[in-house]
């Protein structure tokens, strides 16, 4: 697994990947034609990648999504060093803080 | 439905949303005249420009038959020509319903919820509490007359805040019946409808957020509206307006004697956990190679426990940016917390690579 600033990036093996995530429909790339796994709100930072490959958003916004990456890719974000995946699939876990009541989603 | 840029489109809607500055009001009136002849109604004869949404609401509930009891309450009640019935329900709630029963129909029971949570359910939280703070903020301007302004707020069409539905419509590509109410979102406030005359309110002049999109200021109100309504709030969480400023000289001693919980966790926001904790001479309760973890106790409430996280990068000067994440009270190792951060098991938590 590996961790860039908020996001953990957890391999998952092929034939682990559930159907209902297959099932989705691929999440569409930015402008600048990346997929982009989370983005800070107010800064505009992104922890994106450019590579072939997949974004499958689930339609929880507290559950992980999954990234197909069938040639590997570099994960990057402005102020983080960038991160080479191997290919593969993915869980992209964002990190979250306990609050009393509620939990919240970090950003950076 | 695939081809459209969702991060360009959902950006373009939340900075609708949270945009500050003056209103562009020849776009915004055009807009609420072309919602009205959407709805077949003709076009008002007025426009009316308030300073906040709280003014509005006044009007609004001026209009609704209550100035005499604003007036008693102590409120700057308009003067207003006759309105006419509010059209709300035509201008905006019937042309709104239909194309998102018409969005439900083609995309059925999961692809419904599916196309909201990747993109108005993204916007839903932040705009939402906004909504939530200013309808509690305008019913507590005066309290004999709580229930009337909360109504007011409640028959408003939310202009720029109606952002996360119209983003919604906008992704699947049904924007153009409501094109008229998208024009308005993006050059106005909130706006009450009524047969011969709008009421239409100002956008905030400044608005203020943290990293995770809350309200959020130390030095001044969080979200303030040219004619002076305002709202001031530490992370999300409401605050007295001369909050802060009451906060100089603070000592632990001061934040473990203040009564009201929410205000004591944005005391020791303020106060900073890592000066807190150094202060009060804390232990850790545990340390590995994820982290510290460190705990407070606190009277009547629960302690707060967090983790210790080093930034793995750099900053520019050299230095690795340490960050405090509180986690659920019951925790009891480093690796335990940084692992319930991201929802996973302690013993599977094991980066081999971190940025």
């Amino acid at each position: 697994m590996y961790r860039q600033g908020d996001i953990l990036i957890v391999p998952v093996a092929e034939d682990a990947v559930p159907a209902s995530v297959r099932a989705l429909p691929p999440a569409a790339r930015d402008g600048r034609g990346r997929m982009v796994l989370a983005l800070g709100e107010a800064t505009g930072h992104a922890h994106a990648l450019t590579a072939p490959g997949e974004l499958r958003r689930d339609p929880n916004p507290l559950a992980p999504d999954h990234l197909w990456l069938p040639s590997g890719g570099r994960l990057a974000h402005e102020e983080h060093a960038a991160i080479s995946l191997p290919k593969g699939w993915y869980r992209v876990i964002r990190q979250r803080e306990y609050v009393p009541g509620a939990v919240r989603v970090v950003a950076d | 439905m695939e081809t459209v840029d969702r991060a360009s489109l959902l950006l373009s809607w939340q900075s609708a949303a949270f945009a500050t500055g003056a209103a562009d009001r020849p776009t915004a009136e055009a807009g609420i005249a072309a919602a009205y002849t959407a709805a077949g109604l003709p076009v008002p004869e007025r426009f009316v420009w308030v300073g906040s949404p709280a003014a509005g609401a006044v009007a609004a509930a001026a209009l609704g038959g209550h100035a005499d009891a604003l007036r008693a309450a102590g409120l700057d009640v308009p003067d207003l020509p006759p309105a006419g019935a509010s059209v709300r329900d035509a201008v905006r709630t019937r042309p709104w319903e239909e194309v998102r029963a018409q969005a439900h129909a083609a995309l059925g029971t999961d692809g419904w919820p599916r196309a909201w949570a990747d993109t108005g359910a993204l916007l839903w939280d932040p705009v939402n509490s906004v909504v939530t703070r200013v309808r509690a903020a305008i019913g507590g301007l005066a309290e004999p007359v709580e229930t009337v302004l909360r109504a007011a707020t409640l028959d408003a069409v939310l202009g720029q805040q109606d952002a996360p539905w119209l983003a919604q419509f906008d992704a699947l590509g049904l924007l153009e019946p409501l094109r008229g109410l998208a024009g308005a979102a993006r050059s106005a406030g909130w706006w009450w409808p009524y047969e011969n005359l709008v009421i239409v309110a100002e956008r905030p002049v400044e608005l203020h957020r943290d990293e995770p999109g809350r309200l959020h200021r130390g030095d001044g109100p969080a979200v303030a509206w040219p004619d002076g309504f305002a709202l001031h709030a530490w992370r999300g969480m409401p605050i007295p307006a001369d909050f802060v400023r009451t906060l100089d000289g603070l000592t632990p001693e001061r934040i473990r004697a203040e009564e009201n919980a929410e205000l004591r966790r944005v005391m020791l926001e303020i106060y900073g956990y890592d000066r807190y904790l150094a202060e009060s001479n804390a232990t850790p309760l545990h340390r590995d190679e994820t982290g510290v973890l460190w705990r407070i106790d606190l009277p009547d409430d629960e302690p707060v426990v967090m983790v210790e996280v080093v930034n793995s990068t750099p900053e520019p000067d050299g230095t690795s940016r340490t960050y405090y994440l509180r986690v659920p009270p019951a925790t009891r190792t480093a690796r335990e917390g940084v692992a319930w951060t991201f929802g996973v098991d302690e013993t599977d938590y094991r980066p081999q690579a971190q940025t």
